[in-house]
């Protein structure tokens, strides 16, 4: 195994990167060495299906495979190697429908199909063995002695943040919000891939091309989330347990909360938010249910001891798992994308083994005294009291804005974001999204003129909030988003961070500080052209960085 | 004074505690917390078998039948007291160790039935409680000790069942002419009686992890064990290939064929051989024991699987004889042995 795709990955040697039998997410070689066969192998797909669609022949349902696929490899969601043996068989199946539909489309309008090698001429081994020796030769380092680390660097960059990409648009896809211009773009990029680029320039621009695409990826998830549970409403949440039944959902995945609220209507059981579930306490359709109770404990890092003391069943509905331990093994499901070998896995929103377990166990025996935080700080609730906000930037009494947000994670220096976001003074605003809030979104913050001075956006899902709001207002300001008193301090931690800030960076948003340590993927010479091009810059001290935040001049 | 404990698990996850020359090892991790597979703490069963890599070390009296032949450096940890540092590779899985009190509950028999010749099927079903509610959590493989009503001795069984929310266990047990639950549930044990349970214990179970073919060799109720883990897929769909060698003595032994057929339409990719030592009649299976028929398997696979083995000394040590044979790596070999307690 070789892979370097997350904020853990091993640094102790001059290499980075996890390179033994087992990752410093828990996963092992074989799943690993799996996951990178897969990519190769949906790579393969989309050079079918990327001609197919130039040709009119669009195949979404290809599309669809492989937004599943590739959120299956992303860090903390799968770690059954079974179920990439299966993946990989089904990928040569889609891969040969994409192929004959390429084709036929070629042959109806006069054409020679082009015959493609690489990826799309992959057959899958019969064997194990055979797949993890086909998974040799297809490592996201794989050429390194000959095209150099930065052309491996740049196609990581590329690869992760597609695999983020994908993972926003899964999510959308499974709520049924589609978008043929994300299937394209998404077939492009693999297809790109597929060739072995080995063009700095080329590669960058396919990176920054993939950042417009997630644009449109978060624009098509906050339709999705919005469009489904109505729009995020600003809504207290309580933190602490009520006594009672309880099931607890982690991950992003409102679809499954919602499925499961519907199926545990009236039996007397409390459904608990964890980590990224925590905005679903702000939609409508969601908070519509009383016996949607609260959320429980905090980011995903903390989930060994956190699981073990919740006295009922748990599911993970997409990111972020790491090894159940044996006080909850019995009692932890997966859902969607996400796996662990002896983990029951719950398909088709079938909750009634989950819901027969939250009846069976004990349940929290007293109430705990009542805390909340609030939610709900999407961009329809902030935009709504934009003249607010506007006047108060006009007065002086808000005199910049932060964005916290991002992953969090059990790296000591993550301790950054708390200080962070608690030393900024009275007269900025915090807005976080993402599980990152969970170091602070207990602290008081108070309000400026009754505007909350931490405003929870949402998931990371919902970047697509951050977006609009700064771009609102820099058009109320009449200035560009660089322009604006604004400074992001993000925290990343997997691949859909990668998306996020490859599409802040196609934006053009510049002066970004990222932590707590760089992608090691990222060669120093990749670094200083991030760093030329956009002012991209590494966490330093906290509160250094907020009087230099305070004192920049706009880029 | 103590010495510095530090353990690696199969999965390569660091543990460590402390130990003085005086403790077992099996002691000084619980009193750090640790709890360690273990099940007659007094040096007969294997179940806290380890191998030492680095160290030196007192290995007290104990059943040699208990460790694997051919480890010189094998221990039984609660047998195993330090002379200094210890580096010990665990054979078993981070999962598997348990860092909570193990539960005792108290159970209700609801089932008692006699399955085969001097064996029977026992059913409890746990009460609920504050602490646990009624669930019945368990890992396939694992064992739960159970109290001889009046008296403080407890036996230990393999579970047949897999983990379920109505508080279920379910046991194949042999009756033993001299053994004292046997005694029990011979005179005594009726339906509707309440019995203390201490467990889920154990390492033994399905690597999960691994992508191999499971193989699973049982002697007489070592197929308790088995039926879990078979179940458990079943439950699960999780198809890979998968074979049972199940042998008994005599036909008149022979018990859960029906549920093994039953077994076998849910996993279509499992293959059962039902193996007879001594057949007292026209026996149209295989005649021999399931080590043997493991054997002659073996010659024929094309791929080395998992083997799993569950029974007498005599049957496992001769399942691992056939292992190493054809070359199945010993981490490749998971045994659950039953010993006379």
């Amino acid at each position: 195994m070789y892979c370097y795709q997350c904020e853990q990955t091993d640094r102790t040697n001059a290499q980075p990167g996890c390179a033994s039998a087992r990752g410093n997410c828990g996963k092992d070689a074989n799943t690993s060495d799996l996951q990178d066969l897969l990519v190769h192998a949906l790579k393969g797909i989309a050079q079918y299906s990327r001609r197919a669609r130039d040709l009119g022949a669009a195949n979404d349902a290809a599309g669809g495979f492989i937004l599943y696929g590739m959120f299956t490899t992303l860090t903390n969601v799968n770690f059954n190697a079974a179920r990439f043996v299966s993946l990989l068989q089904e990928a040569a199946k889609v891969r040969d429908q994409a192929r004959a539909a390429y084709e036929s489309a070629a042959k109806n309008q006069g054409l020679a199909p082009e015959a493609l090698t690489g990826p799309a001429a992959w057959q899958p081994a019969a064997d194990l063995n055979g797949l993890l020796l086909d998974a040799q030769k297809v490592g996201i380092n794989a050429g390194i002695e000959t095209v150099g680390a930065d052309v491996i660097g740049l196609r990581a960059l590329v690869v992760y943040g597609l695999k983020g990409v994908c993972a926003y648009a899964h999510h959308a896809h499974v709520l049924g919000y589609d978008n043929a211009e994300v299937y394209a773009g998404v077939e492009r990029a693999l297809d790109f891939l597929a060739d072995d680029p080995t063009d700095i320039n080329a590669l960058l621009e396919q990176a920054l091309a993939l950042g417009h695409v997630n644009l449109d990826v978060m624009k098509m998830l906050d339709a999705a989330n919005t469009g489904s549970f109505g729009q995020q409403q600003p809504t207290a949440v309580r933190v602490s347990p009520i006594k009672g039944k309880a099931i607890l959902v982690s991950g992003h995945d409102l679809g499954d909360l919602h499925a499961l609220l519907e199926q545990t209507q009236g039996k007397g059981i409390n459904i608990y938010t964890h980590g990224e579930m925590l905005p679903a306490h702000a939609y409508p359709a969601l908070k519509a249910y009383p016996h949607l109770a609260g959320n429980y404990g905090g980011a995903w890092q903390d989930q060994q001891t956190e699981f073990a003391a919740f006295p009922g069943p748990i599911l993970m509905t997409s990111n972020c798992i790491i090894e159940p331990q044996p006080q909850y093994r019995q009692r932890i499901f997966t859902a969607g994308p996400v796996g662990w070998p002896g983990v029951r896995h719950i398909e088709n929103h079938d909750f009634s083994v989950l819901i027969q377990a939250a009846q069976a166990l004990p349940g929290f025996k007293e109430d705990a005294p009542e805390k909340t935080v609030t939610v709900g700080f999407g961009h329809n609730a902030v935009l709504g009291v934009a003249d607010q906000v506007i006047d108060a930037v006009k007065a002086g009494a808000i005199r910049h804005f932060f964005l916290i947000g991002g992953c969090d994670g059990a790296a000591p220096g993550r301790n950054y974001y708390t200080e962070f976001a608690e030393q900024a003074p009275q007269d900025t605003v915090v807005l976080t999204l993402g599980c990152n809030k969970y170091r602070f979104n207990q602290h008081d913050f108070g309000d400026i003129g009754g505007i909350p001075r931490l405003l929870d956006l949402g998931q990371c899902n919902d970047t697509y909030s951050a977006i609009k709001i700064a771009s609102a207002l820099a058009e109320a300001f009449n200035c560009g988003v660089n322009d604006l008193p604004l400074s992001l301090v993000i925290s990343w931690f997997e691949q859909k961070a990668a998306a996020v800030l490859l599409t802040l960076l196609a934006l053009d948003i510049k002066n970004i500080r990222l932590g707590p340590t760089l992608p090691a993927f990222l060669t120093p010479n990749i670094l200083n052209v991030l760093v030329e091009k956009f002012g991209i810059q590494p966490i330093g001290e906290a509160r250094a960085d907020i009087a230099s935040a305070l004192s920049r001049k706009a880029a | 004074m103590t010495y510095h404990i530090q353990l690696t698990t199969r999965d390569g996850q660091p543990l460590e505690f402390d130990c003085s020359p005086e403790q077992s090892l099996i002691d000084a991790a619980l009193a750090a917390h640790i709890s360690l597979p273990a099940q007659c703490c007094q040096g007969s069963c294997g179940a806290c078998y380890a191998s030492v890599t680095a160290g030196d070390y007192l290995l007290g009296e104990h059943n040699p039948a208990a460790l694997p032949a051919g480890n010189a450096n094998g221990i039984l940890m609660c047998r195993t007291t330090p002379c200094s540092d210890l580096s010990i590779a665990l054979p078993y899985d981070h999962a598997k160790i348990l860092f909570h009190t193990v539960p005792q509950r108290l159970a209700q028999i609801v089932a008692l039935e006699s399955v085969a010749e001097n064996t029977v099927r026992l059913a409890l079903r746990l009460d609920s409680d504050a602490d646990n509610g009624g669930a019945a959590e368990f890992e396939p493989g694992q064992f739960m000790e159970l109290e001889i009503p009046g008296s403080t001795e407890r036996r230990a069984y393999s579970l047949a069942n897999t983990g379920n929310w109505d508080g279920l266990l379910e046991f194949f047990i042999r009756l033993q002419p001299q053994g004292r639950f046997s005694a029990f549930l011979r005179e005594r044990a009726q339906p509707g009686m309440k019995l203390m349970t201490r467990g889920a214990l154990g390492a033994f179970g399905i690597a999960e992890g691994s992508l191999r073919p499971r193989w699973f060799v049982a002697g007489g109720t070592g197929l308790a064990p088995m039926l879990a883990m078979l179940r458990r897929m079943a439950e699960y769909r999780e198809m890979q290939a998968a074979r049972l060698f199940f042998g008994v003595n005599r036909e008149s032994e022979l018990f859960a064929l029906a549920e093994l057929e039953r077994l076998k339409a849910e996993l279509p990719q499992l293959v059962v051989e039902i193996c007879v030592w001594q057949p007292q009649g026209e026996w149209p299976g295989f005649v021999g024991t399931p080590a043997e028929a493991l054997h002659q398997a073996l010659a024929e696979a094309s791929v080395q699987p998992d083997i799993y083995l569950c029974g007498p000394p005599r049957l496992i040590e001769a399942a691992e004889k056939a292992a190493a044979a054809w070359g199945i790596p010993p981490d490749q070999v998971f045994s659950e042995r039953f010993l006379p307690g």
